[in-house]
């Protein structure tokens, strides 16, 4: 355990714990778009940057992402000096420019008093803001279907030489995974179209409920030893299979 | 204390007290959670059984989540679903046998029965002790 001071307030923390999880715990609102707790801290959207000192600095500061930085004993962090908000308010700026048209972008830098970008926008800016999340979580659950191609003003999130990607099993966590929204998909009858590729869904023998794709739940079968036949049906003629099992027991001894 | 959420259908009368219950505990950001119990027709006359998570030794759920977001609580031996690093990729809802992972889908969130943190409010509201929190030796005693 090591104890430091968050805007004022002693609190304490695991040793290597991130900032932002124990900002967090305090209730405080750092904004964070890069964050998720399935992957790694990655500080690409820079969103929870903090103000970092200690006693024995001479009054030196340091201006850090808190996702990333470790809570350390005797730190002195504060999330919302002038400071801070000025560095939030630059990206959040930045981020406008390129995302104009973007719902949540534009009402967190409302929030920050922020109504137009004072940078040229992007031409032809879409809502991604590259945080790179959909790639992390794709990559952290095994399939290595997308990732971020070229560099600087083309960089983009893309599936391999912007072809339907073969890895893809259609899970859609990339897309509930996104901030903005940008990743988007179709679910029509038993066809799901991600990425350009097309999918089937798996239908229910009972209910006729679409529920995983035919990819997805072969890799689970093969990967984590779930058998073939639990996705036969959905989760809602499971527990009607259940309730009637369930119940056919509770009548042994009854019937004479 | 070890305990378990125990389930007598026959004592069941169906009222759905339980399903309110759930829904209430669990809302999010003032709208009505998902209820994580269903008491369902058992198959014979006047028959209710209240299907919830069975907290199974061997889960599926946990086996099919790919960024181990479901985990066992020590303490009161219920798989919890951590909504922070669930992914919503529905492996899980798909995978339980038991169809007792479920899809929220009007707060876009996956939940289970998480035996409200060892004091599940269901029981304390079925007006016919049908379902009951009781700890594991008078559960051994009972079904000995």
């Amino acid at each position: 355990m090591v104890t430091l001071t968050i805007n004022g307030k002693l609190v304490e923390a695991d040793e290597g714990e991130m900032l932002l999880a124990v900002i967090r715990r305090q209730q405080i609102d750092v904004p964070a778009l890069c964050h998720h707790d399935a992957v790694e801290p990655y500080g690409a959207c820079r969103l929870c940057t903090v103000e970092i000192t200690k006693s024995d600095w001479n009054g030196w500061k340091n201006y850090v992402t808190s996702c990333l930085y470790p809570a350390e004993d005797g730190l002195i962090v504060s999330t919302h000096t002038p400071e801070v908000i000025e560095l939030r308010r630059t990206v959040l700026d930045l981020m406008l420019a390129r995302s104009p048209r973007a719902r949540l972008i534009r009402d967190m830098a409302a929030e920050y008093g922020i109504m137009r970008t004072s940078y040229q926008e992007v031409v032809d800016g879409d809502d991604c803001i590259l945080c790179g999340l959909c790639t992390r979580v794709c990559d952290e659950m095994g399939f290595h279907a997308i990732s971020s191609v070229n560099r600087g003003h083309g960089k983009e999130i893309a599936p391999p030489l912007w072809q339907p990607p073969p890895d893809c099993v259609g899970c859609l966590s990339c897309a509930q995974v996104c901030p903005t929204g940008f990743i988007t998909y179709t679910d029509k009858g038993t066809t799901r179209t991600i990425w350009d590729r097309k999918f089937e869904l798996l239908t229910c023998e009972q209910t006729g409920l679409p529920t995983v794709t035919r990819e997805f739940a072969e890799f689970l079968s093969a990967h984590r030893e779930i058998p073939k036949e639990y996705f036969q049906l959905s989760d809602r003629a499971h527990r009607k299979e259940l309730a009637g099992t369930m119940g056919k027991i509770s009548q042994w001894g009854r019937e004479e | 204390m070890e305990a378990r959420l125990v389930v007598t259908p026959t004592l069941c009368i169906g009222c759905r007290t339980c399903e309110l219950a759930c829904s209430f505990t669990h809302a999010v950001d003032g709208k009505l959670g998902l209820s994580r119990i269903y008491p369902l027709d058992g198959g014979f006359k006047e028959l209710w059984v209240p299907v919830t998570c069975l907290q199974c030794e061997d889960p599926a759920c946990a086996k099919s989540c790919l960024v181990n977001a479901i985990t066992r609580n020590p303490e009161t031996g219920a798989m919890v679903l951590d909504d922070d690093r669930c992914v919503r990729c529905l492996a899980c809802v798909a995978a339980c046998p038991f169809g007792c992972s479920l899809h929220d889908g009007q707060n876009g969130i996956i939940v289970k029965c998480d035996l409200c943190g060892g004091d599940p409010v269901c029981a304390h509201f079925c007006p016919t002790k049908a379902l009951e929190f009781s700890p594991m030796e008078s559960v051994k005693r009972q079904s000995a």
